[in-house]
């Protein structure tokens, strides 16, 4: 495989590709953040010099192990959340979530233990642009607008409201999938239907106290919401939604979407921390990369169309589907096609299928990509680490154990980005001299306590105002720590 | 001290255009709001401007140097 695929590949997993639409969906001006840092870190990273090589050309072998470890974990947790985000994907789109995980564990499993199919990313990654592509254009030649002019229709919504065709509105859907962090939260009286029953718990404003109240609905049965009215979390019963009614969770408006509010200025750089140094850590640490003008080329384009991909996608998802917003945007909802009247059967199930396979062919190039950089990093093994079936079989294997139960995808995905980032990412961009590697192993540890320390803090839901962007994004305290003991440890040694 | 080269001149001009989405979203007034052809003027920058120029720079600055070809004495 060659270096810039793999480079795509590893970068460009489901869950990264997914994660900047839904931020463009939540928040425009902070998603647009997020889609040009993760476009342009990747190519920093890339461009940085790799630093003074041993004599001989020859790399340092010894205590080698740390980083092929904390790869290894790294590696297992962005398969967990990739293989999780197919789970979420199958109940969305009504299948078992077992179904979804199995799957897409067992195709990753198998490409990345048989031999011959082991240099197919760059096939892979051109499956998936084809497959993303197509639909995209099929969408916007059916709304009849370009990205540009569908931007500024979404812009200009006065409310964000259930179309009359929404699946939530025609045949309801179980609360259950709504599974986002937004309250559910009604701005205007709402009826709501739950066509096989059950139980529905809601927090109500009674004059200026608040009750909660429980009813148990027979199939067919309604209740009607008021406005401030709040749906309690948990309710698993299939709901019908008013059409025309305000998205509980939407922006306001439109302009409210489009409009850039103060940004947090730790968490953006908090962001870009985690980025950086997890690229480094993914796409430089313990090789030397080297690119011609083709393959940078080939590299800055490929980030480009993704991004612009993810741009339009939110857009014209928007546009078309704001029911996303119900109960905040979860990146399974973006893999389905938007606008259920734009297409009549059996187009719209082509569609579907032609998004599916570009989820699933991207994973497999990053699962073929990530296996490789893994073998990459361990000299001491011959890159056996990369070609031993059992471990993979296992690594696949706990990943889709654990995504039997739902996690935030992309929360994972910042987890293993920051954690391999703390402990190799300052070496990667800031390498001890030649013989020096227990610096970089020394660095990488102290970097990495610092990030677990403050990683369990955010899992604890602990900190005031002043740490919250650092235990929102561990990375950013944590990257600093391993390169202040590398920046000591050669100042000690000059 | 490591010689200044073309891809220190792309990383330092990657790094600037990632700051200048920051300075844009930070000027008074709300000025990345405004519209212009449609757009606004911070999805204009961040969206489609710097990643754009993101390329360019790759393109131009990132790649290696063509192997200077052995001399025949």
């Amino acid at each position: 495989m060659t270096s810039v695929s793999r480079v795509l590949a590893v970068w460009l997993t489901p869950v990264a590709l997914l994660a900047v639409p839904a931020a463009l969906c939540g928040r425009a001006a902070d998603g647009l953040w997020l889609g040009l840092a993760w476009a342009l870190v990747p190519l920093i990273v890339l461009g940085l010099h790799a630093g003074p090589r041993p004599p001989g050309g020859r790399r340092d072998e010894r205590g080698s192990l740390f980083p092929v470890v904390t790869l290894l974990l790294a590696v297992g947790v962005l398969l967990w959340a990739n293989i999780a985000l197919a789970g979420d994907v199958a109940v969305w789109l009504g299948a078992p979530r077992w179904q979804g995980i199995v799957v897409t564990a067992l195709a990753g499993w198998l490409l990345t233990a048989w031999r011959p199919l082991r240099r197919t990313a760059p096939l892979l990654l051109s499956i998936a642009l084809v497959a993303a592509v197509a639909p995209l254009l099929q969408v916007a030649w059916a709304v009849g607008l370009g990205p540009i002019a569908a931007w500024d229709r979404v812009a200009t919504q006065a409310a964000f409201r259930f179309p009359p065709a929404s699946p939530w509105v025609t045949t309801g859907r179980s609360l259950a999938t709504a599974h986002g962090r937004a309250p559910l939260i009604f701005e205007e009286v709402h009826r709501l239907t739950a066509p096989a029953g059950g139980m529905l718990r809601a927090r109500t404003l009674d004059a200026t106290r608040p009750a909660e109240i429980e009813w148990t609905l027979a199939p067919g049965q309604s209740v009607t919401l008021r406005a401030g009215d709040e749906l309690v979390p948990g309710a698993t019963l299939r709901l019908r939604f008013e059409a025309d009614k305000r998205v509980p969770g939407a922006p306001a408006s439109g302009m409210a979407w489009a409009e850039v509010r103060s940004p947090r200025w730790l968490d953006r750089i908090g962001l870009l921390v985690t980025l950086l140094v997890g690229a480094a850590a993914l796409l430089r640490a313990g090789l030397t990369l080297r690119f011609s003008r083709n393959g940078a080329a080939f590299v800055a384009a490929g980030l480009l169309v993704a991004f612009a991909w993810a741009q339009a996608w939110a857009v014209y998802a928007v546009l078309q589907s704001p029911d996303l917003f119900l109960g905040g945007v979860t990146l399974e909802r973006l893999l389905e096609v938007p606008g259920a009247a734009l297409f009549a059967e059996p187009g719209r199930r082509t569609l579907q299928a032609l998004l599916l396979v570009a989820g699933l062919a991207a994973f497999l190039a990053s699962s073929v990509a990530l296996r490789e950089r893994l073998g990459a990093l361990d000299p001491t093994g011959g890159g056996e680490i990369g070609s031993d079936p059992g471990l993979w079989a296992g690594l696949f294997g706990g990943a889709a154990l654990a995504s039997l139960w739902p996690v935030d995808p992309w929360a994972l995905t910042l987890l293993a980005l920051g954690g391999a980032g703390c402990a190799l990412g300052p070496a990667a961009l800031y390498p001890p001299p030649p013989g020096r590697v227990a610096l970089a192993t020394t660095a990488g540890v102290v970097g990495l306590l610092v990030f677990a320390t403050f990683a369990a803090a955010q899992l604890r839901g602990a900190g005031g105002a002043l740490l919250s962007s650092a235990i929102g994004y561990p990375a950013l305290v944590g990257a600093p720590a391993g390169a202040l003991v590398l920046w000591l440890g050669r100042g000690r040694a000059g | 001290m490591r010689p200044v080269s073309t891809r220190s001149t792309g990383v330092v001009l990657l790094w600037l255009l990632l700051a200048g989405f920051l300075v844009l979203g930070a000027l008074p007034n709300q000025t990345a709001s405004i519209r212009l052809g449609g757009l606004s003027m911070l999805w204009w920058y961040g969206g489609l401007l710097a990643p754009l120029l993101g390329v360019l720079v790759a393109i131009r600055w990132l790649a290696d140097p063509l192997p200077v070809p052995p001399r025949d004495e």
